[in-house]
């Protein structure tokens, strides 16, 4: 192969080779400095944490392994700091700003950035940052705030460490205003300690190649970064992907318990040539919440899901987002206007991960890059009641760390050939992970009676999603302890499933548990229950109408929490799975008889094993179903007669095609049935009927209010095999067969 | 080796190679080497024994005969999990938790993969368990993070567990893992108890994880119990076959075992998953030994093969044990030498990036098969060793002391047409370019595990071994600013020496979660009673005179998660020594992250103690080689030469026979000296000298 003379390295390729590992090993160094310094366990063992390198501008050379969120934010943050302080106070050698105002950068003002700048013989020649989230920014505790002024202090630039010196005014007004100044205080020493550790290495760098050379190096890491994007997005065919994905919120105007706000994110993704545009216009205006997005946070979860599924083997610097555009209306949910508050900014976040995540798999099927497609990772059957972020006291006296993440150990989505992974991790922190029960029991007033993977916690399909886990805790050692509280939405939130898998699972209960009075006693004598559904059915406990106001629900000692967390969204049709694996998933508890039989149609006998006739009677009145319950297609011109020639495989059962001159067609490769023209929306020409909520999961929401969605499936007209299964809300409306594929057909 | 001797046999089971080293009464040693016999690896040890008693004139039978102790560091234990070849486990644990070792922490899908690997995102999943879930069953019980009882054991429900484990799916071994073991052992011993009514050993294995860690965090606890049960019935097959082989042939002696604690312990009390990691340990201890000999305060270890790097660090002739080690993916609790690896070796792959021309070096490597293009076994792609040969840094006629021929030529032409043109530069250029990069990747390896250390590169002695590090130390060490590398005559059995001179270690690794300040006299009796076990675990014949203890603690400030393990210079506290403890530690958190991170108005936690105690097994002093004779200090002569590439040009370059070097001899760069086992270059600029033991002291 030849390297185009435009591609050489203008500087030395060896030299360069070397540079850059050294600066990725130096990143990587700051980073667990970081992680062994921190006082929150999220950053320590969730991984919630980043080290970076800027150039003198701001624009990023190179982040490390970490919380992907941090790294897309603080280019703004240090641009901002040069138009705003450059003058005055002036920014010198061996200063260390803080910022966290997500106005700016981040996602709220739990991500703090300290930044530092770097100088060389007197001249700024590059910026440090090392970020992480420090749960405790004083303000309201989470869930009531309406504002930005409720969420705490919120710095724009403050320096910390000025000319070489710890500054303990700056430090002192900081922490104090936290309802815990060690901990707040602990994680700033901890950023402090990364930032020593980069910017000692970088100035390393610049001793051994000389400034010219590092300056050089990092203007190549950015242009190479670009050029890689470019090439990716050059090879996967023209076209648009829309997706749409649910979330709710509280309504704060509303007085005890209340109806949720229902939102929406919407996201066209149109590839043209090497370039990426994603639209979220149509997406919900922004709320009364705290459930706010604001532009800096929409743009780094943009990247974090351009980072997983698109760019992966990119190198993080901001070249790789150059081939894109993004499209934000001011005054939508994803890009609030000042002062709305944004404490729960994180959740929509992840909303606005999967819309685009989403699109991206569609996209990477078409080009075959079929070991980048997952289905969704984020996907809830339904969300509210109690959260996880606690205030309140411990055993021992001290403050509660305020957020357990059993989060970051969810589902992962569905691969063309393999299940998701189940508890696999959370897509803003590809190697994060979850703390030990033990571990957390040694800091958190809890006692788990149990953390499993949770049963049809993935959502089916041919392969079906990763479960995330349940688990069920005691409140054990803590007279005031709290929990944020949203009122309970019965709508599908994060979820996609891909190509007639399921969006989610619909296993798990969120709940409050009030204990039966003699709890105590059962336990003693090994009455222990190890589920929720266990725990109900024995009456060890009843859910509990959670109490509490502004957001916030006590959590009274003996009381139980039962929580769950996110799961993958399914691949294909479940009736396409392989009834012995289906069997198998029932053995190891990842999947309950009553789903085996309603979404897989698979029949079990008394010892688990497969009944083969059972089964193909079942699953051939599921498609039976199919036909009888659905809307009739709009009729489709039937595939001419002759040599069919395929452009583009869209969907593992679709293709766009053509015969001869005639217009390019969508077709069944299975069964061979046309869905219409290449032009038409192929939802239109397929069978399409509405899965109730409360059918698919058999029980009620735990507050009984009514479910606010569908399982929307759409069908072949031909084979009945599920080609979509959308989530539809109608009260939310919109476009009602979302037309979440129209690939180029000209371009093969 | 005189008459009448008596020996101690060191062996270390290699991937390729089963290595012996014999020690006699008067400090004299011999090495030998048998082929690795994966099948039933005691024939490649006898083997390997026979071969040593044949190059002394002894029969087998006479060589055993004369035979105190066979210390023996084993693969047997990690082979098994690489291959998967263990025993059929099931699992006991508490209900509600059966899915621990599945859920993995979730960090599971990543741990032990490449940062390379880690961010293809959508393709990384977890690995095939060790325990199928079916064969896991809960229990009702329950004890609390302070050790007390919430749920009472139900022994009806371990029975009902045993019932299916055993008598219906058939298991060979049951690992017992419950909910705050570390802190409270009862109910596993209870559950240990009735399996051990209702089966005898040999028919069913038990693995508590309570015995094997006195560590919060259930996963890798766990684990470390589902391991253990998975290895244990092979390697105490293993150990008890090799003890009947050996019986055979006259042997009366002993068999310790190698740990990867870097000590030995008695056979019968062995616990198999201890044994992991044995051969690097051994490594390890024989650099702490050399250095406490030669005396380097800080060492920093760099073994370089043919697909991976690894790096270990020697501080005050001791190392830190890893926090949870992995292996095959997953996470344990064990003490277990630190030692941290790349995929860097003879067999890495330098390629060009096609969309940015970068030339990018690992991590893929050409391993053993293809190997790299000069094996002519199918490799396509340069690789490291591939710019080593064209570079005239290894003899393609003397690879491995001529065991393999290389075809110097086809590796040319393949960097030429995979990397020199496309860059437009010419080949030899491009094959100093791929070993630069190398040699800085490893350096930024060892920096990263030096300053984890709290140490600096400049205090350090690098101690080279494995085949490929000699060639690139000198690149590294510069690289590093380290200003002293040395490089053992016998590092091609490096493992198996330090095994042969090891002595018994135990250790207790135990949590605790106590606010600073404690009371002085509850922690001296916490740390009498960790040293009381580990007293009662020690095998008094085996040892000469009192056992020694090393204790440490580990401190944090409080609310951190994680915490730094120091030291203690004294056997127990006292109030002005827990004062004392405090200054210590923020010293050691200065050196760490710099002054001002320490955070002392948090306040301190202490979170975990350590003691190890150390046996010394009898053993015979090592010799210095023959001592140089005054006034003639020997003057080596050059065994040929040959053209290499040293500063932009290939200079000629003398080539010395690395078994000819005598101490007291001294070589300035450029030259290369050669053993069967490994080169070392010395560019322009080094130096080295041979020591009293025949060490390479290189300069670089």
């Amino acid at each position: 192969m030849t390297i185009p003379a435009a591609r050489r390295a203008t500087i030395d390729p060896i030299d360069f080779e070397i540079f850059a590992h050294r600066l990725w090993a130096i990143g990587e160094e700051g980073r667990i400095a970081l992680q062994r310094v921190t006082a929150s366990p999220i950053v320590a063992q969730g991984g919630e944490c980043m080290c970076s390198f800027y150039d003198a501008d701001g624009s990023m050379i190179l982040a490390c392994s970490g919380h992907l969120r941090f790294a897309a934010a603080t280019s703004d943050a240090i641009r901002r700091l040069i138009e705003w302080f450059e003058e005055d106070p002036g920014i010198g050698e061996g200063d260390e700003f803080l910022v966290n105002d997500p106005y700016i950068a981040g996602s709220h003002t739990y991500d703090i950035m300290q930044i530092a700048p770097v100088f060389v013989d007197g001249r700024r020649v590059a910026w440090v940052a090392s970020s992480s989230h420090t749960a405790d920014t004083g303000g309201l505790l989470r869930g009531a705030a309406t504002e930005i002024f409720h969420e705490g202090i919120r710095i724009q630039g403050l320096k910390i460490v000025e000319a070489g010196r710890f500054r303990n005014d700056v430090f002192r007004s900081i922490v104090e205003q936290c309802r815990d100044p060690h901990y707040v205080g602990m994680d700033i020493k901890s950023r402090t300690a990364a930032n020593n550790v980069a910017t000692r290495g970088y100035l390393g760098l610049v001793e051994r190649f000389g400034i010219a050379f590092v300056e050089a190096a990092g203007r190549k890491l950015i242009a190479d970064a670009e050029a890689m994007a470019r090439e990716r997005l050059a090879a996967i065919p023209d076209g648009t992907w829309r997706s749409r994905i649910y979330g709710s919120a509280r309504d704060p105007g509303a007085k005890g318990a209340s109806a949720p706000v229902l939102y929406e994110v919407l996201c066209t993704a149109t590839k043209r040539g090497d370039e990426l545009t994603l639209d979220f216009t149509g997406s919900s205006p922004q709320l009364a919440s705290d459930q706010n997005s604001t532009l800096p946070s929409t743009m780094a979860h943009v990247a974090i899901a351009l980072t997983n599924q698109l760019f992966w083997d990119v190198p993080w610097s901001d070249g790789r987002l150059a081939p894109v555009t993004v499209i934000v209306p001011e005054g939508t949910a994803l890009h609030c206007r000042f002062p709305a508050a944004c404490g729960r900014s994180p959740r929509i976040g992840q909303y606005v991960v999967e819309a685009v995540r989403d699109c991206l798999a569609k996209m990477l099927y078409a080009a075959g890059r079929r070991d980048e497609v997952n289905a969704s990772w984020g996907a809830f059957w339904y969300l509210g009641g109690p959260g996880f972020f606690y205030g309140g006291h411990g055993p021992q006296g001290l403050p509660v760390p305020q957020g357990l993440y059993d989060i970051h150990g969810g589902g992962l989505g569905a691969a063309p050939t393999r299940d998701g992974v189940p508890s696999g991790g959370q897509p803003n922190i590809p190697s994060g992970g979850i703390s030990d029960v033990e571990r957390i029991e040694l800091q958190y007033p809890f006692l788990y009676l149990s953390r499993n993977h949770l049963a049809d916690g993935g959502g089916a399909g041919r392969w079906n999603g990763g479960a995330g886990t349940a688990r069920l805790a005691l409140v054990r050692g803590s007279r005031d302890l709290t929990v944020d509280l949203v009122p309970y939405a019965g709508l599908p939130h994060g979820a996609a499933g891909l190509f007639g898998g399921y969006p989610s699972g619909i296993g798990g209960v969120r709940a409050l548990f009030e204990p039966a009075t003699d709890l105590a006693g059962r336990l003693a004598d090994g009455d222990v229950p190890a589920t929720a559904d266990e725990a109900l059915a024995s009456g060890a406990a009843s859910i509990a109408a959670a109490s509490g106001s502004a957001g916030r629900a006590p959590l009274p000692e003996g009381w139980l929490v039962s929580d769950f967390t996110q799961g993958g969204g399914g691949f294909g049709d479940p009736l396409d799975r392989e009834p012995e694996r289906v069997a198998e998933d029932v053995r190891r508890r990842r999947v309950t008889s009553r789903a085996a039989r309603l979404l897989y149609g698979v029949e079990l006998d008394g010892g688990g094993a497969v009944d083969t006739a059972a089964t193909q009677a079942a699953r051939t009145l599921i498609r039976e179903k199919r036909r009888t319950e659905s809307r009739p297609p709009a009729l489709a011109d039937p595939v001419p007669v002759g040599t069919w020639a395929p452009l583009v495989r869209f969907h593992p059962v679709l293709e766009v095609g053509r015969v001869g001159d005639a217009a390019p067609l969508v077709r069944c490769v299975r069964c061979g049935t046309s869905l219409g023209p290449a032009g038409d929306n192929y939802k239109a020409h397929a069978l399409r009927r509405d899965r109730a909520l409360e059918d698919l999961v058999g029980r009620p929401m735990p507050d009984g209010s009514p479910y606010l969605a569908v399982f929307r499936e759409y069908a072949c007209p031909g084979c009945a095999t599920l080609l979509a299964v959308d989530v539809w809300c109608e009260q939310l409306g919109g476009e009602d067969d979302l037309r979440d594929v129209a690939v180029d057909a000209g371009r093969p | 080796m005189a008459d009448g001797a008596r020996y101690t046999i060191g062996v270390d089971i290699g991937g390729t190679f089963t290595d012996v080293v014999l020690i006699a009464t008067d400090g004299a040693t011999h090495t030998s080497k048998a082929p690795t016999t994966p099948s039933d690896f005691s024939v490649g040890v006898v083997d390997a024994i026979r071969a040593a008693a044949g190059d002394l004139a002894l029969a087998p039978e006479a060589l055993l005969g004369r035979t105190d102790l066979v210390n023996h560091g084993s693969t047997v234990a990690t082979n098994a999990l690489i291959t998967r070849a263990g025993a059929r486990v099931g699992l006991i644990t508490t209900r509600g938790f059966e899915d621990t070792p599945f859920i993995m922490r979730a960090v599971g899908r990543v741990d032990g993969l490449p940062a390379e690997e880690v961010r293809r995102v959508t393709a990384v999943t977890k690995p095939e368990p060790l325990v199928p879930p079916e064969l896991v069953r809960g229990v009702r019980e329950r004890i609390d993070a302070f050790g007390e009882v919430v749920v009472p054991l139900v022994e009806r429900d371990v029975e009902a567990a045993l019932d299916a484990l055993v008598d219906d799916a058939g298991v060979d071994a049951v690992a017992i893992s419950l909910l705050h073991g570390w802190r409270n052992p009862a109910h596993e011993r209870r559950i240990r108890d009735i399996a051990a009514t209702r089966y005898p050993a040999e028919r069913l294995y038990l693995s508590l994880g309570s015995d094997l860690s006195q560590v919060a965090g259930e996963y890798a606890r766990t684990n470390t119990a589902v391991a253990n049960a998975f290895v244990g019935p092979a390697v105490r097959r293993y150990l008890d076959g090799l003890e009947h082989k050996l019986r055979a042939l006259g042997f009366a002696g002993r068999i310790l075992v190698m740990q990867g604690n870097g000590g030995l312990t008695g056979h019968a009390r062995a616990t198999p998953i201890s044994t992991l990691q044995s051969g690097p340990a051994g490594g390890m201890l024989a650099s702490a030994q050399m250095a406490g000999r030669l005396g380097h305060r800080g060492v920093v270890t760099a073994d370089m093969g043919g697909t991976s790097f690894d790096v270990g660090v020697i501080d005050d002739g001791y190392w830190r044990y890893a926090d949870e080690p992995i292996f095959e993916r997953f996470r344990i609790l064990q003490p277990i030498t630190d030692i941290t690896s790349i995929g860097a070796g003879g067999g890495t792959i330098a390629r060009i990036d096609e969309s940015t021309g970068r030339l990018l070096v690992g991590p893929e490597s050409a391993g053993a098969v293809p190997g790299p293009v000069c094996y002519g076994t199918g490799g396509t792609e340069p690789t490291v060793t591939d710019a080593d040969v064209v570079l005239g840094y290894i003899d393609p006629d003397f690879f491995l002391g001529g065991r393999r021929r290389l075809d110097g030529a086809r590796a040319g032409a393949a960097i030429d047409e995979r990397i020199a043109r496309p860059l437009g530069i010419p080949a030899v250029e491009a094959a100093a370019g791929i070993k630069r990069i190398i040699d800085s990747k490893m350096s930024d390896l060892i920096r990263r595990e030096i300053v984890r250390s709290g140490l600096h590169p400049e205090d350090l002695v690098l101690h080279a071994f494995g085949g490929a590090s000699p060639v690139h130390a000198v690149g590294y060490a510069r690289d590093l600013g380290v200003r002293e590398i040395v490089v053992f005559p016998s590092s091609a059995v490096f493992s198996a020496f330090g095994i042969a001179t090891a002595d018994i270690v135990h250790t207790r690794l135990a949590t605790r979660a106590l606010a600073l300040p404690v009371d002085p006299a509850l922690l001296n009796a916490d740390l009498a009673a960790l040293e009381a076990d580990l007293l009662d675990e020690l095998d008094r014949s085996l040892v000469a005179g009192e056992p020694a203890f090393r204790r440490y603690v580990t401190l944090r400030f409080r609310r951190q998660t994680t915490g730094e393990e120091i030291a203690l210079p004294w056997d127990r506290f006292s109030a002005n020594r827990m004062v004392e403890l405090e200054s210590l530690f923020v010293a050691h958190y200065d050196r760490l992250y710099g002054a001002g991170v320490a955070y002392r108005e948090a306040g301190l936690d202490l979170a975990g103690l350590r003691v190890d105690l150390v046996g010394a097994v009898p053993k015979p002093g090592l010799r210095a080689v023959d001592a140089v004779r005054a006034g003639t200090p020997p003057v080596p002569e050059p065994k040929g030469e040959r053209d290499a590439w040293f500063d932009g040009n290939f200079r000629r370059t003398p080539v010395h026979d690395f078994d000819r070097l005598l101490p007291g001899a001294a070589l300035v760069g450029p030259t290369i000296v050669e053993s069967r086992f490994t080169t070392v270059v010395l560019p322009p600029g080094s130096s080295l000298s041979v020591d009293p033991y025949g060490n390479l002291v290189i300069r670089p």
